[in-house]
């Protein structure tokens, strides 16, 4: 059973987000009204200067951080009036992350590091092992299971967090800069594998990036800038 | 193998496992259990130095507390020693007495009141006093002068290991006790001494008699009278056994009511008065005491210290597990496992240096007693420590923003 969503609805939506930080005079807005939406098997990236908005738009579209107003949609929930305490829950339902960092659990194997996240989403520990493994091997490092992440180059460790955030199958998948601390190589790889998961497994998949030798990926690429889309281009176009 | 997801492959490859309508499931508790303890077995087993040192802080708590507890158990038992060994069920005392010490003598009266008392099978009197015996080579030690009636001898002596008690029936014949023969000028048996200005013989050795103050040395009854210069129609103590089946209660109602002058005392109240008197009179229970918990302070702080410095160790990876779904409660059972683990690590560890310890160093100056009580309380009251010096750790990770990641 696929999603029964039409691609005229989009899997993810934000309207007029507003986000402050802080409190009182020193409240400082990143996200100044911004319109974003992504359907389902999009890949779109989004880019911008430092300090435009780019982690804070995705961190609101990925349940992390609550807008301070306007309405974040994610299939049927509207996340923006969900409790703080319940966002846990919404990421699990929703959500895979990919860091710049791998973020990987160091003192776990590759294996492992997957399965934690489907033992979260409730798999029992069989199932979850298995599914890991079979994940693994589907970008590629099927043979690295057992290893730790330290005995694993930037582009494995990577591998891992993409095969760690497909696990259990959230339908949105977000990435902040998945290449910045890799060559320009396996960052074409990595973005592949990206791409594949959009193009191939239906995911939605927003990646922030500064690349823009990985541009020619995406669907659609949106720009922002001072907390404020300026631009929105399809690629292909 | 699975299907590969490079480009090398044609773009019409589907996995068969595309993005489904989430189901809101929500692991269960067992499974956040078992996958949180398995996260915090890895990351307190991954920095084997920080672990180690950390463990030594719960063994040197183990070890510091039992010691100090187990030497000051150690101390209650040669207070009590007399009481245990002795075979009265009922002591007969002046009213005034707080713990078994050397007192001013009391009419013998209440020996016959006793003997002449339903439920009662024996009475006997005994002397306890100070005594001081001649060293050879000139000065003097004191000893714990104890005056027995033959031929029950129900204060002593006992644990003999050399010669006979029947010996103390021959004329100016004492036993005294093994650990103090060098202290007490290389006594033997047939050794020659003057105790209290009387020239007495050794007539046997006892094996661990030897309580707080002085060691015990006995002699029969009637010597022992003469040696103190107590009259005859005096002494100390009356010692009582009770027939099988005597109400005891019953029995000291009847000698207290014919003998308004004097208190009785059952053996294990006798015990108790001893003790408390130990923890009241004398700084001992303060000294142990404080040193007992200071033990556990300083396991106290070493934990909650390394607990703490781990979880900063790792903020990246906790705050990774708060963004990907885990719950505050997940990562405070990440640490309560950990703190839990050290705690029964640390007390295995600690418990068997410590009972070897106990084991090597055993004589009869210096018995720490372990009962398997304390082994397991001191277990559970650092299982205790450990889960409230991880709480610091918990609060620290409650603070932890899952956006932190993306930074
Ligand atoms: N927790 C916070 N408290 C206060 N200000 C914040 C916080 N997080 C971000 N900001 C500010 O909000 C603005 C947007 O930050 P954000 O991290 O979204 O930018 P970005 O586009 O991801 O930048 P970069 O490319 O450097 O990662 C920045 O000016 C930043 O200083
Ligand atoms: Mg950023």
């Amino acid at each position: 059973m696929s999603f029964v969503h039409s691609a005229s609805i989009p899997v993810v939506e934000a309207r007029e987000v507003v986000k402050d930080y802080g409190e009182g005079p020193t409240t400082f807005r990143a996200l100044k009204g911004v319109n974003f939406h992504a359907d389902r098997g999009e890949f779109v990236i989004l880019s911008g200067p430092s300090g435009s908005g780019k982690t804070t738009l995705i961190s609101i579209l990925g349940c992390v951080l609550k807008a301070t107003s306007g309405t974040v949609r994610v299939l049927d929930d509207v996340i923006s009036d969900v409790a703080e305490s319940e966002l846990p829950k919404l990421r699990l339902a929703y959500v895979g992350f990919i860091f710049q960092g791998h973020n990987l659990i160091m003192s776990m194997t590759a294996q492992e590091n997957v399965a934690i996240m489907l033992a979260l989403r409730g798999w029992n520990a069989t199932d979850a092992a298995k599914e890991a493994a079979r994940l693994l091997s589907l970008v590629e490092i099927g043979d690295k299971l057992k290893s730790l992440p330290g005995d694993l180059s930037g582009g494995q460790r990577q591998r891992v967090s993409i095969a760690r955030c497909i696990a259990g199958n959230p339908p949105i998948v977000l990435a902040d800069e998945p290449t910045a601390s890799l060559d320009a190589q396996t960052g074409q790889l990595v973005t592949e594998l990206l791409h594949n998961l959009a193009k191939k497994r239906g995911h939605t998949v927003v990646t922030v990036t500064h690349d823009n030798r990985i541009f020619h990926f995406a669907d659609r690429i949106v720009h922002i800038e001072d907390g404020q889309i300026t631009q929105e281009k399809d690629s292909h176009s | 193998m699975t299907t590969s997801m490079t480009s090398t492959e044609s773009a019409k490859t589907t996995d068969d496992s595309a993005p489904r309508m989430p189901t809101k499931a929500y692991a269960p508790a067992s499974i956040r259990w078992r996958t949180m303890v398995t996260i915090a077995w890895r990351m307190m087993f991954h920095s084997k130095l920080k672990m180690f040192g950390t463990l030594i802080g719960v063994v040197f708590a183990v070890i510091l507390s039992n010691q100090q507890a187990g030497t000051f158990l150690g101390l209650i038992k040669k207070n009590t020693m007399f009481v245990e060994y002795c075979g009265a069920d009922m002591w007969i005392v002046s009213p005034s007495t707080l713990t078994l010490q050397p007192t001013k003598p009391m009419g013998i009266s209440s020996l016959y009141t006793a003997r002449s008392t339903k439920g009662v099978a024996w009475a006997e009197p005994l002397l306890f006093a100070g005594a001081s015996i001649q060293l050879p080579a000139g000065g003097s030690e004191p000893i714990q002068f104890v005056g027995t009636a033959a031929p029950r001898y129900a204060g002593g002596p006992w644990n003999v290991v050399g010669g006979s008690k029947a010996s103390l029936e021959r004329p100016n014949t004492m036993v005294f006790e093994d650990s103090e023969r060098e202290r007490l000028g290389g006594l033997n048996i047939g050794s020659v001494r003057e105790v209290n200005g009387f020239k007495i013989q050794v007539g046997a050795i006892t094996w661990g008699l030897l309580p707080f103050g002085p060691s015990f040395a006995f002699a029969e009854y009637e010597l022992a009278r003469r040696m103190l210069k107590i009259d005859a129609d005096q002494t100390h103590f009356v010692l009582i056994g009770l027939e099988p089946g005597a109400d005891p209660e019953a029995v000291k109602a009847a000698i207290m009511a014919r003998a308004p002058e004097v208190k009785v005392v059952g053996r294990q109240e006798f015990r108790s008065l001893i003790i408390s008197f130990l923890l009241k009179r004398s700084p001992i229970g303060i000294t142990f005491g404080s040193s007992t918990v200071f033990a556990l302070i300083v396991g106290f702080v070493i934990v909650s210290l390394s607990m703490f410095s781990a979880v900063v160790d790792n903020i990246r990876e906790f705050g990774t597990l708060k963004a990907i779904g885990a719950t505050n409660g997940d990562l405070a059972r990440i640490v309560v496992t950990q703190s839990i683990t050290f705690a029964l690590m640390g007390s295995l560890i600690g418990l068997a240096v410590i009972t070897r310890l106990a084991a090597v160093i055993r004589s009869p100056k210096l018995a720490i007693q372990l009962p398997p009580e304390m082994l397991i309380g001191t277990t559970l009251v650092m299982v205790g420590m450990c889960v409230a010096a991880s709480s610091l750790a918990v609060l620290r990770l409650r603070k932890v923003e899952p956006g932190m990641v993306f930074r």
